[in-house]
């Protein structure tokens, strides 16, 4: 799974450094933050599989996390069931969706796949809205009940629940799959003269980003208790696009560091008061100038290669 | 058109047509291709030839009343990965290799389609193949350092990793020098006499190509204009005309001049 040994140390290494900090620092605003942070990872991730490497861009995926949140707070206040079931009904609902959309506009090429994704979005939002009586309209739906009562159980939950997404993802993206994955983005008339059916790994690709994005959508909605229709928002979906930028575009382990960074920097920001929008634009326009093959990925890379640790 | 034989061609095209609006890129194109042959498909530039390609390998679809048999089975209607999955491989006129990808990479993925299941060691097929196309030690390279000669090479290395019984290939020596050209030429002679493989090659260039193909059917306005050896072909009216009559260049000088 992973090229070398010296990757799955560094993995070891991240993990133990994540769990750590909230043992090391004790304070429940840090592990709040700590457990966003994780959420975003899972997003930013999942992203990652399906349009880093193929490089059919999803400017939606918002629609995947909303419906993963909603499918919860439905779940688990109307319909009374217990919080463990709505992950695997947030995932099989966002497959749904990724199905609904993939299905007619990932055979085609141009631009139809990014702006269905970006439009479905936008009206999953509006739609909260209009039905109101039964979304709870811009209050959203409250009262969810938590996975688990204890918050650092809980952030150790999600931690576990990014790892086990990240290796599982990785073993795919280095796997032939994966190889497909980013042979489609190199050329798509190759990969058919190749003998491979490019829409079904496209759309294959797109149900598992968005399972796992739908897990995390409902894995927020019982951490904040409750969910909005601000979920589906757009700036969701480009703040995901973003964190894979820094992490490292189709590496699929930077975007996790990518995630992380980002939320902790929009934290450490807070001191700024109201600068604090201006500073990190200029911070991300900064890492995008000076490294834009991403800042977490592509720094790895370099320290293995400066230490003579291998590729 | 087609060609007579007693054993059932390995490719069968008959009534081909293809019109965009009210010009005809492929018309009422027949004929048929043995097993085991070289067959060149020559052609001054608009003739039709990469179009013939596009329609044989399901890129567009033809118009209908056509037929293409392949191993006896009709490919109308299928898509271009099942038709490659059936045993045809093609090249494009333009090199385009997975950018982002090492070279060994470039070819596994031609082995990832659906014929070939049975593989289990891609790295060492991805090498042998390397080797075969005179690529050896140039696996581990990032594909976009390799010269648009080395290109080509891997681009059949890679159609020749899907298992072909049929190679279909658009203009290998287009943007070659004269060395070039004679390397490839050889390659393509190697591929065939150790498999066995049947090829189709499209050229508008002419003194190597002629060289290599045992058949040529030559295109004009879509239309088969003359179908024979290539030394028939080249004393052929029709292929004079279409040549030396719009262009004023004598196949064989433009052969030489590439």
């Amino acid at each position: 799974m992973f090229r070398k040994p010296v990757d799955l140390v560094g993995a070891a290494a991240f993990l133990a450094f994540m769990a750590a900090l909230p043992l090391v620092f004790r304070s429940n605003y840090l592990i709040g933050v700590l457990t966003v942070s994780v959420i975003y990872g899972i997003w930013a991730v999942t992203w990652d599989f399906m349009s880093g490497l193929t490089g059919r861009e999803n400017f939606g995926h918002s629609l995947f996390i909303g419906v993963g949140a909603y499918t919860a707070g439905f779940m688990n206040t109307t319909f009374g069931m217990p919080g463990w079931w709505s992950l695997p009904a947030a995932m099989v609902m966002a497959v749904l969706f990724a199905l609904l959309i993939g299905l007619p506009t990932l055979r085609l090429k141009g631009p139809y796949f990014a702006l269905a994704m970006l439009s479905g979005a936008v009206i999953m939002q509006r739609l909260m809205l209009i039905f109101w009586e039964h979304t709870g309209g811009e209050e959203g739906i409250n009262g969810l009940t938590p996975l688990i009562r204890n918050q650092l159980g809980f952030y150790y939950f999600a931690l576990a629940t990014l790892a086990a997404i990240t290796a599982l993802l990785l073993a795919l993206a280095r796997s032939h799959w994966g190889l497909i994955l980013r042979a489609i983005r190199g050329d798509e008339a190759t990969c058919q003269a190749a003998g491979i059916n490019v829409t079904f790994y496209k759309i294959a690709s797109l149900t598992i980003s968005a399972a796992f994005a739908g897990a995390g959508g409902a894995m927020y909605a019982h951490y904040q208790l409750q969910v909005s229709p601000q979920l589906f928002a757009v700036v969701t979906s480009i703040t995901i696009i973003t964190m894979v930028y820094v992490g490292g575009m189709a590496s699929i382990y930077g975007p996790v560091g990518g995630a992380i960074l980002l939320v902790l920097l929009t934290e450490l920001l807070r001191n700024f008061g109201e600068w604090r929008l201006m500073v990190y634009s200029c911070v991300l326009i900064a890492i995008l100038f000076f490294v834009p093959g991403g800042l977490v990925a592509p720094t790895w890379r370099r320290i293995k290669a400066a230490r003579g640790w291998g590729p | 058109m087609s060609a007579v034989s007693a054993a059932a061609p390995l490719l069968e095209v008959s009534k081909l047509n293809k019109h965009f609006g009210g010009l005809y890129a492929v018309k009422n194109v027949s004929f048929g291709v043995q097993r085991g042959e070289i067959v060149g498909v020559l052609g001054p530039n608009g003739a039709g030839k990469t179009t013939l390609y596009n329609l044989l390998t399901g890129f567009i679809a033809p118009d209908a009343g056509a037929t293409i048999r392949f191993e006896g089975r009709s490919l109308l209607g299928l898509a271009p990965h099942r038709i490659a999955g059936l045993g045809i491989s093609r090249t494009f006129q333009l090199c385009r290799p997975f950018v982002g990808m090492s070279v060994a990479e470039n070819v596994i993925v031609g082995a990832l389609g659906a014929r070939r299941h049975g593989i289990t060691d891609h790295e060492a097929l991805a090498a042998g193949l390397l080797r075969r196309v005179g690529l050896a030690g140039k696996d581990r390279l990032p594909v976009e350092v390799l010269s648009y000669g080395d290109q080509r090479r891997l681009e059949i290395a890679r159609a020749l990793a899907a298992g072909p019984a049929l190679l279909l290939l658009d203009e290998p020596f287009a943007g070659l020098g004269s060395g070039e050209i004679e390397d490839l030429s050889t390659l393509i002679r190697q591929v065939h006499a150790e498999e066995g493989l049947t090829v189709v090659l499209i050229e508008h260039k002419l003194r190597e190509f002629m060289r290599l193909v045992g058949r040529v059917i030559a295109l004009d306005f879509g239309e088969v204009i003359a179908e024979g050896t290539p030394e028939a072909i080249v004393q052929h009216p029709a292929v004079i005309e279409a040549y030396i009559g719009r262009g004023n260049v004598d196949p064989l000088e433009a052969g030489r001049a590439a």
